[in-house]
């Protein structure tokens, strides 16, 4: 056989955001081998006809550390097309690690991700001490391709033990910390992430050890990664400000190397944060240095009825209606003099989370056909076909419906075109899937089918070529993943292969899959075919194969330091 | 226009430091008895949703703590004390009216 493996007739979208074309694609030995119209035989072909055959998606923001040690697929990266995942990020991994300093990283995971301890302590077995032994943990054992960066708070840790949630670091202790991420880069890490965030803290209520390290120490570790030409740098400061984008400047100017802050998002109460934001960080790239923005693709929605509604409970009047029962509610919904209450506690221009947007709230499904006409409309559209103003309209419709009416609000990305300005910015990153973090609050694993099922097919807010070099080349160029990304001959054959049609996320459903019993939320996909690593195929229509052919991608110093040998 | 006293607990029922759970018009709430006074909130906590019941450890001085995320909500307010600026817990106002302790819902 010419080929390992032929995927006929797709439409390929190489990664490179060039237009794509219809080709097959020839595997041999884990590589693409050739792409074009292939004539010769191989021991595996998958008709591709229909479909779009793209790079891998790489993850690049995932809290995977744990959950790869005992789920060798991730679950669910690859029913999303997932064939690379970043671990290690927000300071956050399980290496460098000495003895007796375990329960000091289980307690910063435990809380800042909010993976179940129980989860942790049987699924995590600790037989390593350098990063490059952690890596080692996964070889020949793992489905997907993984890689990580060495998080600031084990290092920290490792040096200082328990004084590291307590003070700043000594001259001699930074410069150990300086050997471990050198020795943690050569084993293998992508870089090296940190964690200021003031939000962030261990399980007994301290602050995770990365938050007591001052700019002197920062800029000293990430020096590592500067003076070696070598790795990404992601960060987590809680400093979205614009005021702050003058630090983002300093540390990529002095390390010139990637820098990854968190994070860009449409918000309705900040409305022009994003665009002050990408403008702040435009020279930074202007003057030759890069400061990504990370930004996700998945509205933050609520789908409420106001027989169970929370998005109102930020105005006092509102608020103590949602409590009443429902008849009583009912009746006061009704009433002109309480309804000239709810609009005057609208009108309290106090700032709140919720936008008191009519014209973004929306009627998701109604409960009686001949309102059916109301779906999908704002309460602003719904008021004008009804002749009504919007909160009569809103109430009214509502009462008619005894108060089943489904409505939709998003207060984070629902503006479609400022959040089309901020995917396509070439400043921003795509995707905080945070997966195996939270596991029991969300499950994002679709940020990817849902960039293109909602913002490329639906909302049309860039091309499917363009959605996928966001989820496949640009990451693999700025976390320096060697021959990943693209669809060329001589790059590894990580694949996702899917109908642009249908490819979409569902919404997250419980699964009790993870140790100790533990309960998780789950995701599944639709049109995501068929997910292929190296060659292999580990995922078709939703069930994995069993394969295991994921690699451990190791960076940049590690090749170097294995080129030389 | 009204008031309303949704009665959730009788005086006494809780002992100090104490939680009950109520159903006020279809929504999860948490009564708490913290150093002689009542407080009702939501039961699920603004930060990840979660559970109060289980995640959540009453403080001195009328506050709870999420023990998620460790989030801290002053149970008068409802205003998020750690991290500050952070989403609000809902709260009630409960009092006791007798024999008995009463959500007062004013609209």
């Amino acid at each position: 056989m010419a080929y390992d493996l032929i995927v006929r007739g797709g439409r390929i979208v190489d990664g490179s955001g060039l237009p794509s074309y219809v080709a097959d694609v020839g595997v041999k030995d884990g590589k693409i081998a050739e792409v074009g119209r292939l004539k010769e035989s191989a021991a595996r072909t998958l008709d591709a006809n229909g479909l779009a055959v793209a790079p891998g998606f790489i993850d690049h923001h995932t809290h995977l550390d744990a959950q790869m040690l005992w789920d060798p697929y991730g679950t669910c990266e690859p029913q999303h097309g997932v064939t690379t995942v970043v671990m290690g990020n927000c300071g956050l991994a399980l290496a460098p690690i000495k003895n007796g300093d375990e329960d000091a990283i289980v307690k910063s995971f435990v809380r800042v991700e909010a993976i179940p301890r129980h989860a942790l302590e049987q699924g995590v077995k600790w037989n390593w001490h350098s990063y490059g032994e952690y890596l080692d943990n996964f070889e020949g054992k793992v489905g997907i391709n993984v890689g990580g960066l060495v998080g600031h708070i084990a290092v920290r840790h490792n040096v200082m033990g328990e004084d590291a949630v307590e003070r700043k670091a000594a001259g001699a202790e930074v410069q150990k910390m300086r050997g471990l991420v050198l020795e943690a880069m050569e084993g293998g890490a992508l870089g090296m992430s940190t964690n200021r965030n003031e939000r962030h803290m261990r399980e007994d209520g301290k602050p995770v050890a990365s938050r007591l390290a001052d700019d002197e120490e920062l800029f000293a570790l990430c020096d590592v990664l500067g003076e070696r030409n070598a790795g990404a740098i992601e960060t987590i400061l809680g400093r979205n400000k614009i005021e702050h984008f003058e630090f983002y400047h300093e540390l990529a100017r002095r390390t010139q190397r990637p820098v990854l802050w968190q994070s860009l998002q449409h918000r309705w109460v900040e409305p022009n944060l994003w665009r002050e934001q990408l403008a702040a960080v435009e020279p930074i790239f202007k003057a030759g240095y890069q400061a990504y923005g990370l930004s996700h693709t998945v509205p933050l929605v609520r789908h409420f009825t106001l027989k169970d509604c929370q998005v109102f409970d930020e105005f006092p009047v509102w608020k103590n209606l949602m409590f009443l029962p429902v008849e009583v509610r009912r009746q006061a919904l009704a009433d002109p003099a309480t309804r000239a209450k709810l609009r005057a506690d609208l009108a309290d221009p106090r700032p709140t989370n919720f936008h008191r947007r009519w014209d973004i709230l929306k009627v998701e499904k109604t409960a009686r056909p001949e309102n059916q006409k109301y779906n999908d409309k704002s309460i602003e559209e719904l008021g004008k076909l009804r002749h009504q103003d919007p909160l009569d309209a809103f109430l009214d419709l509502s009462l008619e419906e005894d108060l089943n009416t489904i409505f939709w609000n998003a207060n984070n990305g629902g503006d479609w075109k400022a959040m089309g300005e901020i995917l396509r910015s070439p400043y921003v990153l795509v995707g905080t899937s945070d997966a195996g973090a939270h596991v029991q609050f969300g499950a994002d694993f679709g940020y990817g089918t849902i960039l293109l099922g909602l913002w490329v097919r639906e909302r049309q807010v860039m091309s499917l070529e363009q959605a996928v070099h966001k989820l496949t080349f640009h990451i693999a160029s700025i976390f320096g993943l060697q021959d990943r990304g693209l669809l060329r001959p001589g790059y590894a054959a990580d694949m996702a292969i899917f109908d642009p049609n249908t490819v979409g996320a569902h919404e997250p459903e419980w699964a009790n899959d993870y140790p100790a019993g533990s309960k998780r939320l789950v995701q599944r996909a639709d049109g995501m075919h068929y997910t292929v690593v190296n060659g292999q195929v580990i995922h078709q229509d939703g069930r994995m194969t069993g394969d295991l052919p994921g690699q451990v991608l190791r960076g940049p110093l590690y090749r170097r330091q294995r080129a030389a040998a | 226009m009204g008031v309303s006293y949704i009665p959730v607990a009788r005086a006494g029922e809780l002992t100090p430091g104490g939680m009950k759970e109520v159903d006020l018009g279809g929504r999860p709430v948490l009564l708490a008895f913290v150093e002689g006074k009542y407080f009702a909130f939501s039961r699920q906590c603004p930060h990840e949703e979660a559970d109060l019941k289980s995640a959540g450890q009453l403080l001195g001085g009328g506050k709870i703590r999420c023990n998620n995320h460790s989030y801290c909500y002053d149970l008068a307010s409802g205003e998020c004390t750690l991290p500050r600026g952070a989403a609000p817990l809902t709260v009630l106002p409960a009092e006791e009216r007798g024999e008995e302790i009463c959500i007062r819902l004013e609209w």
